[in-house]
């Protein structure tokens, strides 16, 4: 939204819903797309982050970098909160990473990156292991700096910076294996 | 071993750590921060920048779905048209929310306070059965009942000088409103046959209003409406008399001074 934030925001906060609108639509696909890479309900987490966002959105003072990391610490909270939930309800496990791979080959079988979907790419994220998934989608698709994920994942900024190098060299590994890349 | 030392490259099978690993930390970096990566970057690096700003990419479909949900949220409690509303809903939810073995506790407590509220109240009308209102006389400090040959006057209870009371219309009992006479006539106004007297139907206003224990009637002299005596034909034991009746129907009756 770049310099348009402030205003947007602001009105928001007023009660405009087209603002709030604005807002949810520049944000919820990368919302959803690092919480399907972290939770299994990836939707209703979204919806439990909106709801609470909206309930402090009055109360919220920052730029478009401060609202995105507030929004996404939120939405890591209420991600953990739902995996302790989940845990204490006895379910049958789903295996994902199986599921990640047939939907991969499905998108890979032409072979072509331009055909392939941000879903298909989100699920070969999701094959990395969990530090370096979560650290290149807060990095990569939230598209917050060092210093916030750092702050969002509870890690030092090497640290973050680390974990987000070894996981796009594994991921380019993932995805000339699935075909995706050459 | 004289000379520079070997590149990576120049020692084949060798590899400290991943292959390439320190050369390609500048490439990655750009990779993270959206910078357009050096054509003569390996063609790897070019697929991973082009994989990831599809990851970053415009929403797709699906992306969007709780959009209509969000909205709901925003325009229930931050969008300024519905505030009036959710003000006053808190009491409701809270109300709403507590669980049924609270809530029929509450609602018998009610019905019970209504209840003795009533009673008390029609206690201290005098109303009641001869032997309720001797409890009440001696418990809550109600009226006596009224003895053998005592009777409560029937007639309206205090007079209203010079105002625009009629008195046809207030010396009528209620209780006898399901008989046609309009007029204070004694023999309308006779007490009901047993058989119906506790089950002749009655306007509300006359049946659940309890009023004030007559202390005097009308100074002018009309028809003496006396109530059946205990034992005498006409009298059930829950029978009210109609006592208060006829003031209620007053009340209805006469419009207030003032309009």
């Amino acid at each position: 939204m770049g310099g348009a934030f402030g205003d947007i925001l602001a009105r928001a906060q007023g009660g405009d819903e087209a603002a709030f609108a604005c807002i949810f639509r520049d944000v919820q696909p990368a919302l959803l797309r690092y919480l399907r890479v972290i939770a299994l309900e990836a939707e209703d987490v979204a919806g439990e982050t909106w709801l609470q966002v909206v309930a402090g959105m009055t109360g919220f003072r920052g730029d478009e970098q401060a609202f995105r990391a507030w929004l996404f610490t939120i939405a890591r909270h209420r991600a953990i909160d739902a995996g302790r939930s989940r845990a204490r309800r006895p379910t049958v496990p789903l295996d994902l990473s199986e599921a990640a791979e047939q939907l991969v080959s499905a998108d890979s079988a032409d072979l072509a990156l331009e055909a392939v979907s941000a879903r298909a790419v989100v699920n070969l994220i999701a094959e990395l292991p969990p530090d370096q998934a979560e650290v290149i989608m807060l990095r990569v698709v939230a598209d917050l700096d060092s210093g916030d994920v750092a702050r969002i994942v509870g890690k030092t900024p090497g640290a973050v910076r680390v974990a987000a190098h070894r996981g796009l060299r594994r991921l380019a590994e993932i995805a000339q294996r699935a075909g995706v890349t050459q | 071993m004289s000379g520079p030392d070997a590149m990576h490259d120049e020692m084949p099978g060798f590899s400290p750590g991943r292959p390439g690993g320190e050369r390609d930390e500048p490439l990655l970096d750009m990779i993270f921060d959206r910078r357009p990566i050096p054509p003569g970057a390996p063609p790897k690096m070019h697929d991973l920048a082009s994989m990831l700003a599809v990851a970053a990419g415009p929403a797709e479909s699906g992306d969007l779905a709780g959009e209509a949900a969000a909205l709901a949220a925003f325009a229930r409690l931050v969008s300024p048209a519905s505030v009036s509303p959710a003000v006053s809903r808190p009491a409701r939810r809270w109300l709403s929310r507590r669980p049924a073995r609270t809530r029929l506790p509450l609602a018998a407590a009610l019905v019970t306070a209504a209840a003795g509220l009533g009673s008390i109240t029609a206690a201290y009308a005098g109303v009641l059965p001869s032997p309720i209102q001797q409890v009440a006389h001696v418990t809550v400090g109600a009226p006596a009942p009224p003895r053998d040959h005592s009777h409560r006057p029937l007639a309206i209870t205090r007079s209203q000088p010079g105002g625009t009371h009629d008195r046809s219309t207030s010396a009528r009992p209620p209780s006898h409103s399901n008989i046609p006479s309009p007029t204070p006539d004694s023999s309308s106004v006779r007490p009901p046959h047993p058989g119906r007297s506790g089950r002749s139907p009655r306007p509300v206003s006359a049946t659940c209003t309890p009023r004030p224990v007559p202390t005097h009637t009308l100074g002018a002299p009309g028809p003496t409406l006396s109530p059946p005596k205990p034992g005498a034909p006409g009298w059930t034991p829950g029978s009210r008399g109609a006592a208060s009746c006829p003031a209620i129907a007053t009340q209805h009756a006469v419009p207030h001074p003032s309009r």
